[in-house]
This record gives structure tokens, sequence and C-alpha cells, in this order.
């Protein structure tokens, strides 16, 4: 799965769609939340020195924070 | 008539509780789960000739826990032997993340369990476009659909007469997968339960503790045997349910709009940028703090001086002896000492519920999450480490949300650190006593002191927290996803609820310790056996010849307190609290702070009023006042105030957090070591303090 790029390589106000996951080991609430491959979503804010991330799903008001590690777990097709 | 126990389930930041309030209003109590301390809310309401009992359970994605919080919403309704174990159950789900609540709605249905579907801020939902064909959804959910908007209290009525439906024939959603089935046929002979589903359940669970030892072992056997990874089985489950759920749901809601922006993205801008956010925040925070101080000083002022006031005419109007001191000096002094400070507890709860509701809450832990990993903490442990600063107590219960063990285990031990509202009034008196009111920079330097006090017990928290990142191990994978949910004005009635409820446990809570101390130390500081203290009178005659009559009832009054049962135990103390700066005086208020720190005030205020004759004086004149015998220099002075100040930031005074660190931690050890290395270290400052200003 080289040849994707993961949530984290985004920049603010990139979109992408998720495409699968880097390992079978992260964490269940990432399902339960329903980032799951398909979903289209845009990155809306960054934190510096490698912080947190929060993107929001496409239709969905809410935003979900994730720390970089998690974010680099979650792989995408860049459009 | 009829009882019926009811349940209310949802994700977190659906207005799970505001739908609570509407339907209980203040018939309602917090208590804890048997065995856990997370909080439990239940209220009571009658509709219809039936009585209602309603659990509030705590937020949850799925049914699969993966926090305290979320195994206490698991063992509820798994287990029909649970005492909450409720008859039915209200799914409470977002309209603009319907799947997610649906997943959840039918595990519960799955599990065997009666459930109506309830979707809350339907007008958010329609001021944004989105149209729910609720038949569509009532047939694939086999139930009744309800819409309501919780905070204006549309489709609340509907939701009450709703509680009787009889919810049709279910089918499940989820196929147990064909290479898991004899295993699932094993857990449920193990086990005994109820279906196939709950079998599957218990299977996929990472613990077992809440399982008898012998059926946890076999089960453990069973896992290894068939190398079953539990974390897999929950994926499994919960991408089937998705499956199914964007087939079944494809056409249920419909998004009229195009494209929107939202008043949230554009507040997030400010409140989440990487500089300004941080900038807001702790302006807010330096907001609440100098809020705490100058707003509540008029009312504490009146409330110091009222019952300085009843005590002098109670103390008038009752004939003189002992049971006058009991009432004036115990009692009514006592209780005055609890009062006082009800204005800042309240001010600091609203701001900590204004944040809460309106949703800034997740930002912060977002902000600070960066900022507190490095010290072995998460983003979520912003949360416990600010309601620290109102209670230690409901700050180590929240740290329940906190998903890996060791990040929580930290939290705990750290957050008494945070400063609380019962060490408020000790620093607001100290401060206003050895802090000259003056301006800082255009600020009040009281407040700024006391804001300092605050930085204190952060910094002080993430330092051990630091330490013990150091010396625990752990193979647990940390990680931080949250929700954010859109900014909403707080509900009035929510805050008001939440400001009542923390208020009162406070009043009502460790006002019974006060009250109990304030009694225990009149009657010690009233008695006594040594000769000098019977033979008071007799005493300072003869030491003291000519003396005037006035002169000589106070030298009686100091003398009889020094020669009590409570004047020898703090003399007793002094020794080792002389070099802090203390004397036996306050020694006295420090043994009665080890039950709880706020009583150091009330307990002063009774010593020194047993020594006086004085009535009138209000607590802070009759501290101010106060001469250390030792030094003869005002017993409040720069030096021993800082040194105060010190010791009630660092050590570990409150029997009602030693025991909550006991039940949540379940380790004797950490709390032991807890205790130890606060106070050693309190008293450490305190003692370089001291000798450093004197």
């Amino acid at each position: 799965m080289s040849q994707y790029r993961s949530i984290a390589s985004l920049s603010p106000g990139e979109t992408g769609t998720i495409a699968g996951y880097r390992s079978n080991d992260i964490p269940i609430k990432v399902y339960e939340m329903g980032l799951l491959p398909g979903e289209v979503f845009t990155l809306t804010h960054r934190l510096p020195f490698n912080g947190p991330v929060c993107i929001r799903v496409k239709n969905n008001p809410n935003s979900i924070a994730l720390r970089a590690t998690e974010a680099d777990l979650i792989l995408i097709e860049s459009t | 008539m009829i009882e019926m126990k009811i349940a209310l389930v949802g994700n977190p930041n659906v207005g799970k509780s505001t739908i609570f309030n509407q339907l209980t209003g203040l018939r309602q109590k917090a208590g804890n789960y048997p065995g856990v301390t997370v909080e439990r809310k239940t209220g009571t309401f009658t509709h219809q000739q039936v009585k209602y009992q309603l659990i509030d359970l705590p937020g949850a994605y799925g049914i699969h826990p993966s926090s305290l919080d979320e195994e206490v919403v698991y063992r509820v309704l798994a287990d029909p032997q649970n005492p909450n174990y409720p008859e039915k159950v209200v799914v409470i789900g977002d309209p603009f993340n319907l799947k997610r609540s649906v997943l959840l709605y039918q595990q519960i249905r799955e599990m065997g369990l009666p459930a109506i579907f309830v979707i809350n801020m339907i007008d958010e939902a329609e001021r944004a476009g989105l149209v729910i064909d609720v038949q569509q959804l009532e047939k694939v959910l086999a139930t009744k659909v309800l819409l309501t908007d919780a905070r204006s209290g549309k489709g609340i009525d509907e939701l009450r007469a709703a509680l009787q439906h009889q919810p049709g024939e279910y089918a499940a959603a989820f196929d147990i997968p064909e290479e898991y089935a004899a295993s699932v046929m094993q857990t449920k002979q193990i086990t005994g339960a109820r279906n196939n589903y709950n079998a599957w359940l218990t299977l996929s669970q990472k613990h077992h503790r809440y399982l008898p030892a012998d059926q946890a072992d076999e089960l453990a056997t069973l896992r290894k045997d068939q190398s079953i990874n539990y974390h897999r089985l929950q994926i499994q489950e919960t991408l089937a349910r998705y499956t199914w759920l964007d087939q079944q749901l494809a056409t249920t809601v419909k998004d009229t709009t195009k494209k929107r922006e939202n008043a949230t993205a554009r507040l997030d801008k400010l409140l989440i940028h990487p500089f300004w956010g941080y900038v807001i925040f702790f302006a807010l925070l330096l907001l609440i703090f100098q809020a705490i101080y100058t707003w509540s000083g008029p009312f504490m002022d009146a409330i110091d001086n009222g019952f300085a006031w009843l005590a002098a005419a109670t103390s008038e109007l009752l004939p003189a002896g002992p049971f006058n001191g009991l009432i004036t000096d115990g009692i009514i002094t006592g209780i005055g000492g609890i009062v006082i400070f009800i204005p800042q507890i309240a001010i600091l709860f609203i701001f900590i519920s204004l944040m809460e509701e309106s949703g800034y809450m997740s930002r912060v832990v977002y902000l600070m999450d960066r900022w507190l990993k490095p010290f072995g903490l998460s983003g979520k442990s912003a949360v416990p480490l600010m309601s620290g600063a109102a209670c230690a107590i409901p700050a180590v219960m929240s740290a329940r949300t906190i998903e890996n063990d060791k990040e929580r285990l930290i939290t705990i031990l750290v957050t008494p650190f945070m400063t609380c509202s019962a060490r408020l009034p000790i620093y607001i008196i100290i401060i206003g006593l050895v802090i000259p009111q003056t301006k800082f920079m255009g600020l009040d330097l009281q407040g700024l002191v006391l804001f300092g006090m605050y930085v204190l017990g952060v910094v002080a928290a993430l330092g051990s927290a630091w330490v013990l990142k150091q010396v625990m191990k752990t193979s647990y994978k940390s990680y931080l996803i949250l929700e954010m949910p859109t900014y909403k004005y707080p509900v009035v009635r929510n805050v008001l609820y939440n400001v009542w409820d923390k208020t009162m446990g406070f009043v009502l809570g460790a006002g019974k310790i006060i009250l109990a101390i304030s009694i225990i130390l009149w009657v010690l500081g009233s008695f006594g056996i040594s000769e000098r203290f019977t033979n008071a009178e007799e005493i300072v005659r003869m030491e003291n010849p000519g003396i005037d009559e006035e002169a000589f009832e106070n030298r009686v009054q100091s003398e009889r307190l020094e020669y009590s049962f409570l004047g020898s135990m703090g003399r007793a103390i002094e020794p080792v609290i002389e070099p802090l700066g203390y004397d036996w005086k306050m020694g006295i208020g420090l043994i009665s702070s080890f039950a709880a720190r706020e009583v150091f005030v009330s307990t002063m205020a009774t010593v020194y009023s047993l020594g006086g004759t004085d009535d009138e004086l209000t607590i802070r004149e009759r501290m101010g006042a106060e001469i250390n015998q030792n030094t003869r220099r005002p017993a409040y002075n720069f030096a021993s105030g800082i040194s105060l100040l010190l010791f009630y930031a660092f050590a570990m005074q409150c029997m009602s957090t030693i025991a909550i660190v006991r039940k949540e931690t379940n380790s004797w050890k950490w709390t032991f070591i807890q205790l130890a290395f606060m106070t050693g270290f309190a008293y450490l400052a305190a003692l370089l303090a001291y000798q450093m200003l004197k």
C-alpha cells in the first residue's frame, strides 16, 4: 500500500477519500465513528509541532480530531 | 402504581443530558454505580399513572467498550441481574450522524432489549436542510422514531407518551460470521448468555473482569485455542453493520443543501488557531480567576458580616454558658465557614459548565493534547485537570473517559495538585492578609497572586506527571480520537442544574464535615483536664497581679484554650510545624485540614473566637489581628503566609479524595504513594519558603 498517502500528509483545506488503514491494529473508535473507506473529508486544521489534526467528514457539521499518529494510520486516495 | 426503569443511551454530544433534564426536571440525583465510581444520574417522573425511573448512562459510540465509561454502559445493558438493568432503552441519535446512532441502537436491540429511537437536535437539522424519512426509518428499526429538539422542549411530550410503546419484532442486522459460530456456542455454554449475540459480545470483549474467575479463565483458554483476536471481531462487526446501514439508510436522510458555511467553522478558525487558539484559551482562564476573585468579593463580605452579626446577636440573646458557646462559636461560626465559599464555587462552576455546554471543552482537549502528551497525559486529561480546579473528586471520576490505562492512572494521581475550590478560601484569606491590595500592570495584584497559585498547581501536576511517566512502563498504545461538536448556545437550564448540583454537593457533602469538625473542635477547645485549664482564673490572677478586668478575661480565655484538649494537640505537633512558621493554633487548623482543606478557615475562626471574648469581629479581622506567640509577629505575615500557601497547594489533605483515588485506581499502593509524595513535597516546599523569607 506504499502508493497511498495518509491523512497526516494533508495540508489544511485539502480534501481526501479514505482508502484503508496502514495496520489492523487501529482503535475500534475509528470504525465506530464512521471513518470508513469511501468517506470523503476535508482536513480543516492542524496544530504545529506535529500536533493533532482536525478533519470534517463531508456533510457533517461536527469535526473529528486525531493525533498525528492516528492520522498517519488512515490512508487516503488523493483527489 | 406501575414502575418502569428506562435507560437513556446515546453517542456523546447528542444532547442526552438536555433530554434527561427536560424529562426529570429537578427530580434527579447523582450517585455512583456499584463497584465503580462512574457518576450515575437518575431521575423520576410520573406520566399517565406510570412512575418512570430514568437512568442517564454515559455517552458511548458503540457497545464494545474502549473506556471505563463505555464499560459501564455495556455492563448495565448486558446483565439482567444488574440493579440498573432497564426494562426499556431510549436511544438518542444525532441527525448528522444517524448511521452511528443506529449502529448503537441495533446492538442494544440484538442484546434483547426493547428500545425506542429519538433523533434530537431536529431544529438544527432542518435549518441545515436535512429531510428525514421517519416512516422508512421506523420500518428499518422496527420501533417508534421520535423527533425532538430538547433545547426548546419540542417533542418532549411526545417522547413521554411514547415510553409505553411496545417495539415490534426485530430482525438482527448482523449475522455472526460462520467461522466463529462454534466459539460463540461454546461461549454461550460457559457464561449462560441469553442469546448468540450476547455470547459474541462476551467473546469480543477485551476485559472479562466482571465475570466469575473460572468463566474468565475458560474464555481465555477458548480464545487462545481458537486464536481469536477480540479486536478483529469488533472491527468485523462494525464494518458489517456499516455495510448494512449504507444500504438500508441510503435514502433515509436527504441533504437538500449543496454547500454550507457554518458558524462553527468560522469560530474554529479563531478558537483552534495554532496561535490565537492558545492566546484565547489562556486569556479565558485569566478572566475566570479574576472573576472568581472580584465578583465574589461583595457576596463574601456580606456573608462574613452577616454571620459575625448573627453570632453576636445570638450570643446576646442566649444565657451565657457552654450552650451559648456551642451555638455561637461552634455551630454558627462553622456554618458561616461553609456558606462563605458558595459565591466562588458557583462562579467557577458557571464557567466550567458554560465551556462544556457550548462545545468549547472539546476544543481545549484538541489544543492541549500536544502539550500534555510529553507528560504522559492525553488531551482528555485536560478535562479532569480543569475540573480539578473545582473539586478533585468529580475530576478524578471524569478521568474515566481516558482510554489508555497509564494515562488514566497518571491523570488520577496528579489531578489533586490542581487548585480545587476547597483551597480557594484559604488562598483568598491568606492572600488578602499578606499581599498588599495594589495594582500591578493594571491588574489587581491579589488576583494575580491567586492566578499564580493556580499556575503553581498546574506546574506541580505536570511535573509529577512527568516523573510518573518515567517510572511507569506500559505496552498499551495511547490514542486520541475526539469528536468536536458544533458550537451551541449553552442551555441556561443545563448550566443552572449543573451549578446547583455541584454547589449543593459541596455545601451538603463538605458542609457536613465542616459542621461536624467545628462542633468537635469546639468541644475539644472548651474542655481540658490539665491543672492550668481547670484553675486558669487563679493562675492568671497569680501571675498578673493588678490586671484590669477586660485584660483578665482575655488572658483566662486564651489560657484555657492553650491547655484544652485541642490546645494540647496543637502544641504536640508544634515542634514539627514551627520551622514552617506556624504556631500551635495553626497546627490545630492543619490537623483538622486533613479531613478536608476547607475546614482550615472555619477552624481558625473557631480557635480564635474561643481564645477571645470579642464576638463582633469577622473571620478575616480575627486572623489579621492574631499574633504568633513564638515569633511575636502577626501569625499571618508574608513569610508564614507564603509558606502556608505552598503547604496547602501541595499537600494531600482531603479524605474524600483519598477515598475516591483508592476506588478509581483500585490500588492502595498508588493511593499511599500519592499521599506520601504530595504531603512530603508540601512540607519541604513550605519549609524552604519560610526559611528563605523570614
